[in-house]
Parts: structure tokens; sequence; C-alpha cells
């Protein structure tokens, strides 16, 4: 999975300025495409774009860091309002950057959007949102359902482009919550999206980051047509992606990238991949080391 | 009161609860120094030892830490006044263009609860602080954290320089954070790499001993 930050960089350009419009978004995503080959591309810019959208402070440092909460969360949640994504904001950006690239390539284009559990926390302060699932959990699913809500309304806009979604819910993983916070804060709310997202014919991908060895089962049966994993070890009905850890694509070799793959290979089906997306200063013969061993092994080109 | 009951408030993550136990056995005449050793040091070990074995996770380290700083902060005026000697010094922090610390203040509790004495120089840290803290706090163990790509490769530069300052071969450095790995550790020659907080204490003790 390679998103703009990585792209960035291979073209020596900054990525907060990548992101305030959607031709040099689309241009710089292009790019990382044209210059790897892979088979699809994810219009993703960096992981906090929604929370950024709602007010959240964020810095670029020079990769963005989200600094402080949405300002507007305590009132939501108190005065019961539902809240809306504002018109003019980075995520016009992604959806212009979306429908360039669908004009322009033919391979399948996926568009990122943060989970439901993730974006709570980012809006919430992250430490006080996870602490909120434990010392008021009927405030945090509220809380979530409120952000679902939102999600729903940003879904709807991306989905008028016909293209695919990717959901990624790194807050969710169980290397974070437990099995049971996840069957009670982060799978309802992405039911919900599964549902509304596959009602529309649309792909639809998961990521979910680091152990999701507890929550497997749950995952293969929410009904998505990829789960993006760091451990492909399980079986699973649905089809998996990943196979190369992000640390090994990031720090090791060659030849340690290549006995991932041929590891990974040997578990078909499979759509080979980091397991989560490439850091932006991954050294670009590490990609390309990917890509050769998948052929050289695999075989398919 | 039973000290246990300390130890039992921080496990289920009461911070009301420890604050009022440490109270009362305060006012009871215990010694600060057994409340801290016998209720509060026990109940974050065994929020660590829940940690590891996967039956807490974030959430619950973080409301158990509130607990135990709530007790430890009401311990801290006696615990001067009565000499506490605590084991060796960590000096620990985030690198600088880096705040998510998360993963830092765990690993400081648990390292704190072990007893051993902490200086957190917090996040975003630039290199010259790092360098000056080293210089006159001169810790046994300095815990480097990142988690972002762009800041990891910091902490073999600051390797660098304390090699470079004469100061490498008086303390132990140990990192940790989501994009690293035991390679990483290795190349940068970092003495340790922890995978999770949990380890954190286990690769500290395990690196004074040799």
């Amino acid at each position: 999975m390679i998103g703009a930050d990585h792209c960035a960089r291979l073209m020596g350009l900054n990525l907060s300025d990548v992101c305030r419009s959607g031709e040099r978004l689309a241009g710089v995503l292009e790019y990382g495409y044209n210059y790897y080959n892979y088979d699809m591309v994810l219009v993703f810019s960096d992981p906090y774009v929604e929370a950024e959208a709602m007010g959240c402070s964020i810095v670029y440092s020079p990769s963005p860091i989200i600094i402080g909460p949405c300002p507007d969360a305590g009132e939501i949640l108190d005065k019961n309002r539902e809240w809306n994504f504002p018109e003019d904001s980075a995520l016009n950006v992604m959806i212009e950057a979306a429908r360039i690239l669908k004009r322009r390539l033919k391979v399948p284009i996926f568009f990122s959007i943060k989970g439901p559990f993730s974006l709570s926390s980012f809006l919430y302060g992250i430490e006080d949102f996870l602490k909120l699932i434990k010392t008021a959990p009927e405030k945090a699913a509220r809380f979530i359902h409120k952000t679902n809500n939102l999600l729903l309304k940003y879904i709807e806009k991306v989905l008028s482009l016909n293209i695919n979604i990717f959901i990624g819910d790194p807050m969710a993983s169980t290397s974070v919550i437990s099995p049971d916070d996840f069957k009670r804060f982060a799978l309802p709310p992405l039911r919900v999206l599964t549902g509304f997202i596959k009602e529309k014919d649309a792909m639809l991908g998961l990521h979910i980051c680091g152990n999701t060895k507890p929550i497997i089962k749950l995952l293969d049966y929410l009904g998505v047509d990829i789960l993006s994993l760091e451990d492909i070890t399980p079986k699973t009905r649905t089809l998996r992606m990943g196979g190369v850890s992000t640390r090994t694509i990031f720090n090791d070799s060659s030849e340690q990238i290549k006995a991932e793959v041929e590891r990974a290979l040997k578990k078909p089906p499979l759509i080979l991949s980091t397991g989560c997306d490439v850091p932006q200063d991954t050294k670009p013969e590490n990609v390309k080391s990917l890509i050769k061993a998948f052929y050289e092994i695999g075989g398919c080109k | 009161m039973d000290l246990n009951e300390i130890k039992t408030a921080v496990i289920q993550m009461d911070e009301k609860s420890t604050e009022k136990l440490v109270i009362e056995a305060l006012e009871e005449k215990y010694n600060p120094l057994d409340i801290l050793n016998n209720g509060l040091i026990p109940g974050m070990k065994a929020v660590g030892e829940l940690f590891t074995r996967k039956e807490y996770f974030v959430p619950e380290i973080l409301l158990a830490s509130d607990a135990f700083y709530r007790g430890f902060n009401l311990l801290t005026p006696y615990l001067k006044k009565a000499s506490y000697r605590k084991k060796d010094k960590v000096l620990i922090c985030v690198v600088q263009g880096d705040i998510h610390d998360i993963g830092k203040n765990i690993v400081k509790v648990m390292i704190e609860s072990a007893g051993f004495q902490v200086i957190d120089l917090g996040r975003d840290v630039p290199i010259d602080e790092i360098i000056k803290a080293v210089k006159t706090a001169k810790p046994q163990i300095l815990a480097l954290s990142s988690l972002m790509t762009t800041t990891m490769l910091q902490m073999g530069e600051i390797i660098n320089r304390l090699e470079k300052e004469n100061l490498r071969k008086n303390i132990k450095i140990i990192i940790g954070g989501a994009p690293l790995n035991q390679e990483f550790a290795r190349k940068i020659k970092a003495d340790g790499y922890g995978e999770d907080a949990a380890g954190a204490v286990d690769l500290i003790e395990k690196l004074i001993r040799e």
C-alpha cells in the first residue's frame, strides 16, 4: 500500500504542499504508480486528513502529527448535535484527486477512509477516548455513532465517483483494545459502513494494524472484499492483502524482503503488499525488491 | 487496613479508591515506603503481567497508570524525607519531531513502578537536550521512543553523538516504537529493542546485569 507521502518523497516534494491541490495529489499518486507499476492505486494522503478537516490540530514535522482533539467534540456529545465535514476542506482535495485518477488510470482505484473507532479517538483525543470506553462506555458508543453518521455522509459523496473504498481503522487493533472492546465499540459501526458500501456495489477493503488474530473471524465475516493485515497467517474466506512486514520494507535488505515475499506467496490467495502503508522514507529499491521478488517467485508477468 | 487493598485498587484501575486508600494508610502511620513497595508497585506489576497475558490492553494500562500516579504523588514528599533509594536511573524520551507519547508513558510507568528512577524528558526532545541530560543526570539507561519513520533515524544520530562525546561506554541504550525492529537496533548500535512495554523492564534489568 503506497500513499501520497511516499510518492511525494519520490518526487522530492513536501506532502503538505501536495495535499493542497487535487491535481497535485493525483499527480504524485500517478507518479508512484508508474514508478513501481503496481496493480491498484490507493487515494491516501495521510492518516489524519478527516480529523484535520474536522478541526483537530495537526502539525507537519514533516509528516502530519495530530496534536489536539476536535474543538467541537465535547459539545457534539453533550448537546446531542450531529456534525458535518466543512464544505471547504482537504477532503475535497482527496475527492478531486480520486476523480482525476479514475479518469486517467485503468487500474482499480480505492479511496482511503478512516475507520469509525480511529476517527472517534482522533476527534475526542486519543488517550481520553481510550479511557472513555472504560469509564463511560455509553458516552463512547454515542460518540462513535455520531462519527459514523459523519463518515456515512462522506462515503456517499465518495461513492458517487464510482470508485472503491478502503477503510483503515488502526486504533481498532487488538494491539490497542481488547477483543471485547473491539466487539462492543469498533465492530458495530464497521458493520454499518460495510452494509452501506456493499449496497452501492463498490469494492471494500479493510485495514487494521497490528495484532488481529483474536478478531480475525469477526473480520472475516464482516462482508468486506479485502482484509489488509499485518499477519496473513490465519486462513480466511475473505481475500487477504499483506505478506511483507512494514518494518521489513523500511529497515531490512532486499534478501530479507525477498524471503518474506517467498513465505507470503506460499499462502494464496493473496494480494501481495506490505502489512501497512509503505513509510514515506522507505528506500525505493526496497519497494522495487518486493515487486521484483513477486514476479520472480510468483511468475505472474 | 491491608496494603493489598491498594494493590487491588490499582489493578482495578480505580483512581479514587487508590487515593483514598493511600491517604488512609498514611493516616494509619504505615511507612510510606511500605505503601509503595507493598501496595502501589505490586499493583502496577500485576497490571504489567495482565498486559503481557493480553488480558489488559492500552485503555486499561492508561487508567491503571492514573491510579498508580495518584497514589505515588501523594507519597512523593514522604519518600524524599525517608531518603528512598531507588534502583538505577533511566532517562526516557520521545525523539525530536515526534509527539506520540502514549507508548513512552506506558513504558515509563512500568519502569518507575519496578523501582527505577525515571527522568522523563517528554516528547519532541532535541538531540542537544538529550546529550545534556545524559551528561548531567548520568543515567545507566537511555530509553528512546519514536512512532514515526521520519524521526526514528535520529536515534542513530543520538548514539553517534554519545560516541563522539565519549559518553557511550557508560550507558546502555534501548529503543522502542512501532516502526522499529531488532534489525534497526543492530544497525544503529543500540543495546536493545523493546517490542512492547511489558518487556521493557526485563530488558533494562538484563542490560544492567550485563
